[in-house]
C-alpha cells in the first residue's frame, strides 16, 4: 500500500524538478555565444572558488581532527602517568633498575656538573667546533660507567615469507596478477632497485587513468553551463580546462541533468525498492532467476564461489537426461492440508474443516527426522492423541522407509535425488552407480546386510527418540517406540522380500543432512507455521528464498487466494523443473519447488489441464516421503517393483554391453595419445558442451583430452575416457588403464573402484577386504602421509617425513595457487632473483605458484638423486601435483625429488651432468637460500 | 598512485621556516661505526619520558637525557649474534608495568628486554625475515605489532610471549613491510605500508576475542591459537613507490614515500564492502632531498609537530596539524651530513634527537626564542 502513494510522490517532483532544471539552459541557449575569455574567466573564477573552498574545508577537517587528537592524547597521557603511579605505591619492593640508573646518572651528573662546568657552555654554541669538541666529557663518563649485558643468541629461522596453507589448488584472484603493473625489487645483495615493467603494460596503465568525473570537476561543469550557457565555445574550453574532448564533457552535462532528476526519485524510491526487491524473483522466469546460481555454483566441486574453478563458467548441461524421480511405496495418504487427494475426498465428503486440516498437516508431516514432528505435533496438540502416534509411527518409520526407496531408487537413476535434495547432493551419491553391478550380484548377500543395517537402525531411531523424549516418556511414546520399531521390521523383510539389495549406509549418511535442514528450519519458522516448513526439507536454496519472501502472507490466506492466482512465469519453470525431476508427482512438485506458492491441488490442476491428461492413478501421485509407512501395500508395490526391476535390468543389461565395446575401442586410442604426448605438458580439460556425440567440433576434442563425466555429451561419446574394471589390481600398476593415463580412479567412472570410509561400516562389502580397495585415488581421497616441517639437514627448510612408507607410496600434494603462464613468467623474473621460487609447471595452460600458498611440500628440497618423485595427475578433470616415494622412507627422513628444470635454465645447484628429458620446472625454495646465504 | 582531480588538491606546506622555534645541536654521541636505525623515548610511563634507546648493529643502548644537553647511558645491551642488526625498537610494559624494551632486526627475532631488571625477557621467534618496525599499542602497552620483511604483520603479547594474530594472506602486502602503527583511540585498528607501494588499514576486532585470551594464557605459547587476519579493511593507493613510514594523526594517516614529502590523507572506508574505499590527500609535508627509503619520522606526544631527517643529515620540523601546514624550523649542522634514518621527539617537543647512518646521535634543544 504505502509503495503507491510514494510513487506518484516521486514521480511529481521529479517532473518538476526536470523542469526547472531544463530552465536555465533553455533561457541561456538563445542568448549566449560567449567570447571564449569569458568563459575561461568564469571557469578561473570557478575554479579559484573550488580551491578556496577547499582549502576551507581542509582546515575544518584538520581542526575537527586536532580537537578529537586532543582528548586522545591526553587520556594516553594520564595512563602514562598512572604507570608511574601504580609503580610508585610498590616502589618500595623493588626499585626497578632503569629508574635505579636514571636516578644515579642524574646524581653523578650533579657531581660533574662540578668537575667539568664548561660543559653547558659547549653545547649552546655548537655550529662551529669540530668533532672531538661536541662530544662531551660528562656523557663520556657516564658512558664508561655502564658495561653491556649479553643478550644470550637465539637460532633465526631459515628465511620464509609468511604463506597460507592451501589443502587444494586455487585459482589466482584477480588482484594477485602482478601483469601490468610496475614492480620494484629492492635487491639486498646488490644494494640495487629495480624496475620490473614491460612498455606495453605501461600503456594499459594509462589507459586506466581516464577516470570518472570527480564530484568537483561536476560542479564546475554544471556551474560553467549554467553561468554561460551551452554552447560548443563553452564545451571547448570546458574540456580543455578538464583535459578532456568536449563531447565527454557534454555527455557528461546530459548524465548530470538527468542525475539531478534521479536523485529526487530515488528518495521516494527506497520503499519502493524494497518491496521490489522481495518479488524480484517472482517476477523473472526461472532461467533469469537462476542466472547468478548458474553464475556462482560450481558444478564440479560443488560450491559456491569455487575458488579452483572460478565463477561464470560455461554451463554444461548434460545430454543425457535423468528418468524422473520413480518412488516404491505408494500410499494415499495426502501430503497436507491441500492435497489433491484430500481435495477429491472432500468433494465426496462434503466440507473439510480447517482446523482438521491443520491436523492432518500435522500428521503427516513427513520428514527422516522422527523426533522434530513429534514435539511439533505435541506443541500443535491436535484433537486426537491415537491420530497422533499414528503419524508418530509414519514418521518414525519414515527414516526406514525413505532409506529403502531411496537407496533403491538411486540404483535406478542414481543422479536423480541430488537434484532433489539439494543441500545434501554430493558425489557420495553419484558414486553409487559403480556400485550397483556388484551389489546385484552379491544380492543374497546384501540381503542379508540389509538385514544387518535394518536393526542397526532400529537401534538407531529408538535411541533417537530415547535422547528426544527422554525429559517425558509417556505411555503413548513408549508405545509408539515399540511400533516404530515393529514397523522397522515389516519395513525390512519387506526389503527383503523384495530382495532389495544395498540399504547402505551412504543411503542413511544421506538421511542425516536432511535432518539437519529439518531441524534448522524449524528453528527459524514460527511454531504455528512449522509444519509447512518442515514439509519441505530438501528445499533448493533460491526456493528457500522464495518461501520466505511468500512465506507469511501465503500461509495465511492460501486458500483463499489459491485459486485466483495464476500462474507466473517462474512458477511454470519451477513446474517444469517438477515434472523433470519427479515426474507427474504433484505432492513432491508442490512441496519441493513450489513450496508457499502453489499447492498440491493446484499443481495437480495445473498439471492435468496444461497436459489434458485424464487423471492418472492416484499411487503415481503418492507421497514419497512417507512412502516407508507401515501400511504398504503389498501387492501394488510389490507389482511396481517387478515392472521397475525389469526396467532396471534391461538398461542395465545395455549399459554394461556398452561400457564392454567403448573399453576395447576408447583406451586404444587414449593409451596412443599419452604416449605420443610424453613430453608435452599435459593439457587443461574444460568440459564441452556437446548435446549429441562428440564429433570433429568438440572442443575436447580440439583441445586434445578426453571427454570427463562433466561434459556435456552422453556416456557412449567416442572420446570418453572409459574408467577402468580393476578388480584385484587394485589399480596400482600400468595394467589399470587410468593408473597409465596417469589419471586417479573415479567412481562414477571405473566400474569397481568405490570409496569407503575404511573401517567397511558405510557400505563397502566387508567380505571383500582390502585387497579389492581401489588404490588409485589417494589424492582424491586426501591419504596422504604427515609431513613435517623443519630445519633441512642440507639448506634452509626442509619437509620430513613421520612415518615410514614403501616403495610408491603416495606422500602428499603440492598445492599452490594457479596462475598462468605468462603471470608465471612476471612473478617468476622477481623469484629467480631472490633465487627462490615455488612455482610448478602443471600443464599447458597453468602454473602452480606455492610462494604464498601452498602446502609443506612446497619446502621439499631438490636432489639429483631423490627419494621421492612428482607426477601431474588428473583426478575428476583436474591436474594435481602428487609426490610419491621413490624408494623406501623412513620415518623423520627428510623428502627430496628432482625439481627437474630444463637444462638450460637450471640454476648452478640444480644442474645435472646428464641432461635428461625433463619438462617440470621448480626451483628450490632453501636450496636456493642456501646458495644466497653460504 | 591516486591521481589528484580537480577540487580535491591537497595543501602544500611552505619551505619557508617559520622560525616559531629554533633548535640547536647541544650534544653528539659516536655509539659505533654502524649505522643507528631507530630511535625512540618512552612514552609509555611519565617516569621515563627523557629516556630514550637507540638499536644499531647488534646492540641496544638505554639514555636518557639530562639537563643541558647532557646525555647518561644507562644501559647497553649486547646480541651475541655478532650479524645481527637492529632495525627497530619500541618501549613496551608488561601488566605489572615493569619498562620493556622491544627490538628487532635482520634476524627476525624480536627480544623482548626487561629493562626494568636488565635480563633478556622473552626472545620471539616466527617471522620468516627481518622486522622493520614494532610499535606499540597504547592504550594496552604490552602488546606490540611488529612489521617484517617477509610479508606479514604480527600481534604480540609481550607479557605472555604469544604471537596472537598475523595479519597476511589474500589480502596481504605483496612484498616487505616497512612500517607499522596502532590507531590512537580506535583499538582494533593498524596501519601497514611496505614494499608494494600500498597502505592497508586492518581491523582486529573481530579477532579480539583473542587478543583478550593471550593475556591468560598459560599453555605453551606454541599452541596458542594464532590466526591469520587475511583481509584489510581498506588498501590505500596513495604513493607510486616504497611506503617506509606510515603514523596515523588521529583518523588520518601520514605517510611517506621516497617522493621527498609526507602525505596527510584520510582513508574513506565503505562499511558495507571492506577493502574497496577512496583516498581524500589533505596535506602535503615536503621534504626536500628524502628519496632513499627507510627514512622514518615521529611525533611529539601529542603529534603537533613531526620531525624528519633527509638524505644530507638534515631535519625539517613540521607543524602538523595546522592549515596549511607550517614548517617549525630546518635543522642542519655542518658535520651532518649522514643519512638520517630516524628521529625522536621527545613528549612537548623541546628536544629532538636524530640518529644517522655513520652511527652518531644528534642532540637538539629548542632554544627559547627572544
Amino acid at each position: 500500500m504505502s509503495s503507491k502513494p510514494s510513487l506518484s510522490a516521486s514521480a511529481s517532483a521529479s517532473g518538476s524538478r526536470s523542469e526547472h532544471s531544463k530552465d536555465p539552459t533553455t533561457n541561456k541557449l538563445p542568448e549566449t555565444s560567449p567570447i571564449p575569455r569569458d568563459i575561461s574567466s568564469v571557469i578561473d573564477s570557478l575554479k579559484k572558488q573550488a580551491l578556496a573552498d577547499r582549502c576551507v574545508s581542509i582546515k575544518e577537517r584538520m581542526e575537527e581532527n586536532r580537537q578529537r587528537l586532543v582528548g586522545i592524547t591526553k587520556h594516553l597521557h594520564k595512563l602514562s602517568e598512572e604507570r608511574r603511579n601504580n609503580r610508585n605505591s610498590d616502589i618500595d619492593k623493588s626499585v626497578d633498575l632503569l629508574t635505579k640508573r636514571q636516578r644515579d646518572a642524574l646524581d653523578m651528573q650533579n657531581g660533574n656538573d662540578a668537575n667539568n662546568g664548561d660543559k653547558a657552555s659547549h653545547c649552546s654554541q655548537e655550529d662551529g667546533h669540530v668533532s672531538s669538541a661536541v662530544l662531551l666529557g660528562s656523557s663520556i663518563a657516564v658512558k664508561n660507567a655502564v658495561r653491556p649485558i649479553k643478550l644470550t643468541e637465539v637460532k633465526r629461522l631459515p628465511p620464509y615469507t609468511t604463506w597460507i596453507f592451501l589443502d587444494r589448488n586455487q585459482r589466482m584472484t584477480e588482484d594477485q596478477s602482478v601483469v601490468g603493473r610496475r614492480r620494484i625489487y629492492y635487491d639486498q645483495t646488490g644494494g640495487e632497485a629495480l624496475i620490473c615493467s614491460d612498455s606495453e603494460e605501461e600503456a594499459i596503465e594509462e589507459e586506466e587513468e581516464k577516470k570518472e568525473f570527480a564530484d568537483f570537476e561536476d560542479y564546475i561543469l554544471r556551474m560553467t553551463i549554467k553561468e554561460t550557457g551551452l554552447s560548443d565555445p563553452v564545451l571547448e574550453a570546458l574540456g580543455r580546462y578538464l583535459s578532456r574532448k568536449p563531447c565527454e564533457v557534454k555527455a557528461r552535462y546530459e548524465i548530470l541533468n538527468k542525475g539531478e532528476k534521479s536523485v529526487v526519485g530515488s528518495k521516494n524510491g527506497v520503499i519502493e525498492d524494497i518491496s521490489q526487491t522481495l518479488t524480484s524473483y517472482l517476477d523473472k522466469d526461472l532461467d533469469a532467476a537462476l542466472d547468478s546460481f548458474d553464475n556462482l555454483f560450481c558444478r564440479r566441486c560443488l560450491v559456491f564461489d569455487c575458488r579452483l574453478h572460478g565463477c561464470s563458467q560455461d554451463l554444461v548441461s548434460p545430454a543425457e537426461k535423468q528418468l524422473p524421480w520413480n518412488h516404491l511405496d505408494e500410499d494415499n495418504i495426502p501430503c497436507g492440508a491441500h492435497c489433491y487427494r484430500l481435495a477429491v475426498k472432500s468433494e465426496s465428503i462434503g466440507m473439510v474443516s480447517s482446523p482438521v486440516c491443520a491436523d492432518f498437516e500435522d500428521k503427516t508431516a513427513p520428514s527422516s527426522d522422527g523426533a522434530g514432528p513429534h514435539l511439533s505435533s505435541r506443541k500443535n496438540c491436535g484433537p486426537s492423541s491415537k491420530r497422533r502416534a499414528k503419524s508418530c509411527q509414519s514418521e518414525s518409520a519414515s527414516s526406514n522407509g525413505k532409506n529403502i526407496s531411496e537407496s533403491s531408487d538411486s540404483e535406478i537413476r542414481p543422479k536423480q535425488d541430488t537434484t532433489s535434495t539439494h543441500h545434501s547432493s554430493s558425489p557420495p551419491k553419484t558414486r553409487l552407480v559403480g556400485k550397483c553391478a556388484i551389489r546385484k550380484r552379491n544380492s543374497k548377500r546384501v540381503a542379508e546386510r540389509v538385514l544387518v543395517c535394518m536393526r542397526k537402525r532400529q537401534k538407531m531411531v529408538a535411541s533417537d527418540s530415547d535422547s528426544i523424549l527422554s525429559g517425558r516418556l509417556w505411555p503413548r511414546d513408549m508405545k509408539l517406540r515399540s511400533n516404530s520399531r515393529k514397523e522397522n521390521e515389516d519395513a525390512s523383510s519387506s526389503s527383503l522380500k523384495k530382495v532389495k539389495p544395498s540399504i547402505t549406509g551412504r543411503s542413511r549418511r544421506k538421511c542425516s543432512p536432511v535432518q539437519d535442514s529439518n531441524k534448522l528450519v524449524e528453528g527459524e519458522v514460527p511454531e504455528g507455521q512449522m509444519n509447512e516448513m518442515i514439509n519441505d526439507p530438501p528445499a533448493s536454496s533460491s526456493d528457500d528464498t522464495l518461501r520466505k519472501e511468500e512465506f507469511v502472507d501465503e500461509s495465511m490466506c492460501k486458500q483463499e487466494r489459491s485459486d485466483d492466482k495464476s500462474w507466473k512465469a517462474i512458477e511454470k519453470g519451477f513446474f517444469e523443473k517438477g515434472v523433470e525431476i519427479f515426474g507427474r508427482n504433484s505432492c513432491l512438485i508442490a512441496r519441493n519447488l513450489l513450496n508457499g506458492m502453489k499447492t498440491c491441488l493446484e499443481v495437480f490442476q495445473f498439471m492435468n489441464c496444461s497436459e489434458n491428461k485424464p487423471f492418472f492413478r492416484a499411487g503415481d501421485g503418492s507421497n514419497s516421503m512417507v512412502e516407508g509407512y507401515s501400511k504398504v501395500d503389498f501387492n501394488e508395490t510389490m507389482g511396481n517393483e517387478v515392472r521397475r526391476r525389469s526396467r532396471f535390468l534391461r538398461r542395465r543389461g545395455r549399459v554394461r554391453r556398452l561400457k564392454y565395446t567403448w573399453k576395447s575401442a576408447g583406451y586404444h586410442s587414449i593409451r596412443k595419445r599419452i604416449s605420443e604426448r610424453k613430453d608435452q605438458p599435459c593439457r587443461q580439460y574444460n568440459p564441452c558442451g556437446c548435446q549429441s556425440a562428440c564429433g570433429k567440433q568438440c572442443a575436447c576434442l580440439l583441445n586434445g583430452t578426453c571427454c570427463e563425466k562433466y561434459c556435456g555429451c552422453p556416456k557412449s561419446c567416442k572420446n570418453r575416457f572409459r574408467g577402468c574394471h580393476c578388480a584385484k589390481s587394485q589399480c596400482r600398476s600400468r595394467q589399470c588403464p587410468c593408473f597409465a593415463a596417469d589419471r586417479e580412479c573415479d567412481p562414477d567412472v571405473c566400474r569397481n573402484c568405490w570409496i569407503s570410509c575404511g573401517d567397511g561400516t558405510l557400505g563397502v562389502p566387508s567380505q571383500r577386504g582390502d585387497n579389492y580397495e581401489c588404490r588409485n585415488m589417494k589424492l582424491l581421497l586426501k591419504q596422504q602421509q604427515r609431513v613435517l616441517l623443519g630445519r633441512s639437514d642440507v639448506s634452509g627448510w626442509g619437509a620430513f617425513l613421520k612415518n615410514s612408507v614403501g616403495k610408491h607410496e603416495y606422500l602428499g600434494e603440492y598445492t599452490g595457487e594457479l596462475i598462468s603462464h605468462r603471470e608465471a613468467d612476471k612473478r617468476g623474473k622477481i623469484y629467480d632473483r631472490e633465487n627462490s621460487s615455488f612455482l610448478f609447471n602443471l600443464n599447458d595452460q597453468f602454473v602452480l605458484d606455492a610462494y604464498r600458498k601452498g602446502d609443506k611440500l612446497k619446502f621439499a628440497n631438490h636432489s639429483p638423486d631423490p627419494n621421492c618423485y612428482a607426477k601431474v595427475i588428473m583426478v575428476a578433470g583436474d591436474h594435481r601435483v602428487g609426490i610419491f616415494a621413490k624408494e623406501r622412507i623412513s620415518a623423520g627422513e627428510e623428502l627430496f625429488y628432482d625439481y627437474r628444470y630444463e637444462p638450460d635454465r637450471a640454476p648452478a645447484w640444480a644442474r645435472k651432468p646428464e641432461a635428461s628429458g625433463v619438462k617440470k620446472e621448480d626451483v628450490a625454495p632453501s636450496s636456493g637460500r642456501a646458495k644466497k646465504l653460504a | 598512485m591516486a591521481k589528484i582531480t580537480l577540487g580535491c588538491e591537497p595543501v602544500v606546506g611552505s619551505l619557508t621556516p617559520s622560525k616559531k622555534r629554533d633548535y640547536r645541536v647541544t650534544n653528539r654521541l659516536q655509539e659505533g661505526k654502524r649505522p643507528i636505525y631507530a630511535v625512540a623515548f618512552n612514552f609509555i610511563d611519565s617516569r621515563y619520558f627523557n629516556v630514550f634507546a637507540t638499536v644499531g648493529g647488534n646492540r641496544v643502548t638505554v639514555y636518557q637525557c639530562l639537563e643541558g644537553g647532557v646525555i647518561a647511558v644507562l644501559q647497553s645491551y649486547i646480541d651475541e649474534d655478532k650479524d645481527e642488526s637492529f632495525y627497530t625498537l619500541s618501549w613496551a610494559c608488561s601488566i605489572d608495568g615493569i619498562p620493556f624494551l622491544v627490538a628487532g632486526g635482520i634476524n627476525g627475532i624480536i627480544r623482548i628486554i626487561d629493562t626494568g631488571n636488565e635480563k633478556i625477557h622473552k626472545s620471539f621467534v616466527g617471522h620468516g625475515d627481518s622486522i622493520n618496525e614494532i610499535r606499540t599499542q597504547a592504550l594496552r602497552p604490552s602488546l606490540v605489532v611488529s612489521a617484517s620483511k617477509d610479508e606479514s604483520v604480527r600481534l604480540w603479547n609481550v607479557h605472555t610471549g604469544i604471537c596472537i594474530l598475523i595479519f597476511s594472506g589474500a589480502g596481504g602486502h605483496r612484498n616487505e613491510v616497512l612500517s607499522v602503527d596502532f590507531h590512537p583511540s580506535d583499538i582494533y585498528r593498524i596501519a601497514s605500508c611496505g614494499m608494494d607501494n600500498t597502505v592497508k588499514i586492518w581491523s582486529m576486532k573481530e579477532f579480539w576475542t583473542y587478543v583478550e585470551k593471550s593475556f591468560t594464557w598459560t599453555d605453551l605459547p606454541s599452541k596458542f591459537p594464532t590466526k591469520y587476519v587475511q583481509f584489510p579493511v581498506f588498501i590505500a593507493s596513495v604513493h607510486s613507490n616504497y611506503v617506509d613510514c606510515n603514523r596515523w594523526l588521529g583518523d588520518f594517516i601520514l605517510s611517506k614515500s621516497v617522493d621527498n614529502e609526507i602525505v596527510l590523507w584520510e582513508p574513506k572506508t565503505k562499511e558495507q564492502s571492506p577493502g574497496e574505499g577512496s583516498v581524500d590527500i589533505l596535506q602535503k609535508y615536503p621534504v626536500p632531498e628524502c628519496d632513499i627509503w627507510f627514512i622514518k619520522f615521529s611525533c611529539d606526544f601529542h603529534y603537533n609537530a613531526a620531525a624528519i631527517g633527509n638524505r644530507e643529515g638534515k631535519i625539517y620540523v613540521w607543524e602538523l596539524q595546522s592549515s596549511p601546514p607550517v614548517l617549525i624550523a630546518r635543522l642542519s649542522h655542518i658535520q651532518s651530513k649522514s643519512p638520517i634514518r630516524q628521529t625522536a621527539m621527545s613528549f612537548d617537543g623541546s628536544t629532538i634527537l636524530s640518529c644517522c647512518e655513520d652511527g652518531t646521535i644528534w642532540r637538539w634543544d629548542a632554544v627559547a626564542t627572544p
